[in-house]
């Protein structure tokens, strides 16, 4: 019994490395053709390439499903960080109206990632989608919301060509307002210019717990910095108000020469309606 | 007191900001807002006791003048065009871009300066003038601050219609 184990487990030994010679000679045949494939570019070209076009055509489609959330995320973080450094820096030098500045730089900044956005990935779903996600998003809800209630804290009726300062309201003396009218007009005219924005009657600037409402009439503007968080029933209040103020007390105003008479008419005016509550 | 918009348009290079920072100096506008394209800046001036409050635009930075947007221009009352005494390419269309600006605002002031005088001798001047299609209102430069008053003044003669 011994012996004929051991010769048919010899036999079975001789079978086996046979076996496995050819075994591994199919192996080596396949791995060599692997190997072909892996590392030869043309190889991995041809076998991958199909791949990625695949993933890229889908891609292309479903973009902003798969990453539209992380692109989001990215930008606003960027925006959060830089926006933080930036007040930090010019905050206690500038006071209060340089934040509502850097209000209207971000939304330039906004608006100029939007648009590279929107040129790297062209396809008209996606650049939606990411629009709305950025300018969507309000800042109260990634800062902390502030449960204050709107005040006006300054209000400007601003001549629309040449940004000269028709009148004011402000809460607190701030910088000198000519100079605020002036480059309100140029930053505004100056986006609508370069980023080809339609002129639109009613515009709102958001950001952080800061608003600017600005109403276009023909020959002047009024711009109200706001405070506080606005929901559209006040935002809606505010327009009206501002086109009664329009109707009754700029009416008969002439605009012709910015003397400083009109300019104390008018303020007085924006003083009367203005100093009120009016979302009391 | 009347206020007024004026801008500063001419080559590149040639002094406007210079000139525009001869105004009094403000931070706010300086450092911050350059990037916006446009600065902004006060200053009153007294014309015969009578006082204009100029707000002056000045182009920031790298934005080249054919590129200016057209609201830069919309409401001035007074043009400052601004070319350098040694670079004759500053002056060589004077007349034509005079032309056309008055022709892009209607009843603008405009004041011609020839910037940069510090850099000329009076002889060099005197040759400048006769090369020139047409007289330049004042020389200035914004590195001495010399006639930098002055120019502010005969524009604000100009568009109070104070003309000497
Ligand atoms: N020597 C001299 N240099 C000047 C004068 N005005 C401007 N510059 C210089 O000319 C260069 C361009 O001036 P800048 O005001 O930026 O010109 P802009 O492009 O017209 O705004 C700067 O290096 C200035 O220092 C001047 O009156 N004299
Ligand atoms: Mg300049």
């Amino acid at each position: 019994m011994k012996m004929e184990n051991h010769s048919s487990s010899s036999q079975e030994a001789l079978m086996l490395n046979h076996l496995k010679s050819i075994l591994l000679k199919q192996d080596r045949q396949e791995i060599d053709s692997i190997k072909k494939t892996l590392y030869t570019k043309e190889g991995l070209e041809k076998e991958v390439s199909p791949l990625i076009e695949e993933r890229i055509e889908y891609l292309k489609t479903n973009f902003s499903k798969e990453f539209g959330i992380h692109v989001d995320n990215v930008i606003e973080h960027k925006l959060e960080a830089s926006k933080e450094q930036l007040l930090n820096v010019i905050y206690p030098v500038l006071g209060q109206m340089i934040r509502k500045f850097v209000s209207f730089q971000f939304q330039l900044l906004k608006d100029r990632i939007d648009q590279q956005v929107s040129s790297v990935f062209s396809t008209k779903g996606l650049i939606g989608q990411i629009k709305s996600k950025i300018l969507g998003i309000r800042s109260s809800d990634l800062v902390l919301r502030d449960i204050d209630k709107p005040i006006i804290e300054e209000i400007y009726v601003i001549q629309r060509d040449s940004g000269l300062l028709v009148g004011s309201y402000s809460r607190q003396e701030t910088m000198d307002k000519d100079m605020i009218a002036g480059m309100l007009t140029a930053i505004k005219s100056f986006a609508q210019d370069a980023f080809h924005v339609e002129k639109q009657e009613l515009e709102l600037i958001n950001y952080g717990n800061f608003k600017i409402l600005v109403q276009n009439f023909f020959s002047y503007y009024i711009a109200v910095a706001i405070s506080g968080s606005l929901s559209s029933q006040e935002q809606d209040h505010l327009a009206v108000i501002l086109l009664e103020f329009a109707e009754k007390d700029m009416k008969g105003v002439s605009l012709h020469l910015i003397t400083s008479e009109l300019t104390e008419e008018v303020s007085s005016k924006l003083e009367h309606h203005f100093k009120k509550d009016i979302f009391a | 007191m009347i206020s007024t918009k004026v801008i500063l348009t001419g080559s590149f290079g040639v002094g406007k900001t210079s000139l525009f920072n001869q105004f009094l100096f403000n931070k706010f506008s300086e450092r911050y807002l350059t990037t916006i394209g446009v600065n902004v800046k006060k200053k009153i001036i007294k014309v015969e006791e009578e006082e204009l409050s100029i707000l002056l635009w000045d182009i920031a930075g790298e934005i080249s003048q054919d590129k200016v947007p057209n609201s830069y221009f919309l409401g001035a009352s007074g043009i400052i065009y601004v070319f350098d005494v040694t670079r004759p390419l500053t002056y060589k269309n004077l007349t034509s871009d005079i032309d056309y600006l008055k022709s892009k605002i209607p009843g603008v002031k405009v004041k011609v300066v020839g910037n940069k005088k510090d850099l000329i001798t009076p002889q060099q001047l005197l040759e400048l003038e006769e090369e020139l299609s047409q007289p330049a209102d004042i020389y200035s430069s914004a590195k001495t601050g010399e006639n930098v008053e002055a120019l502010f003044e005969i524009l604000g003669r100009a568009i109070l219609g104070k003309e000497a």
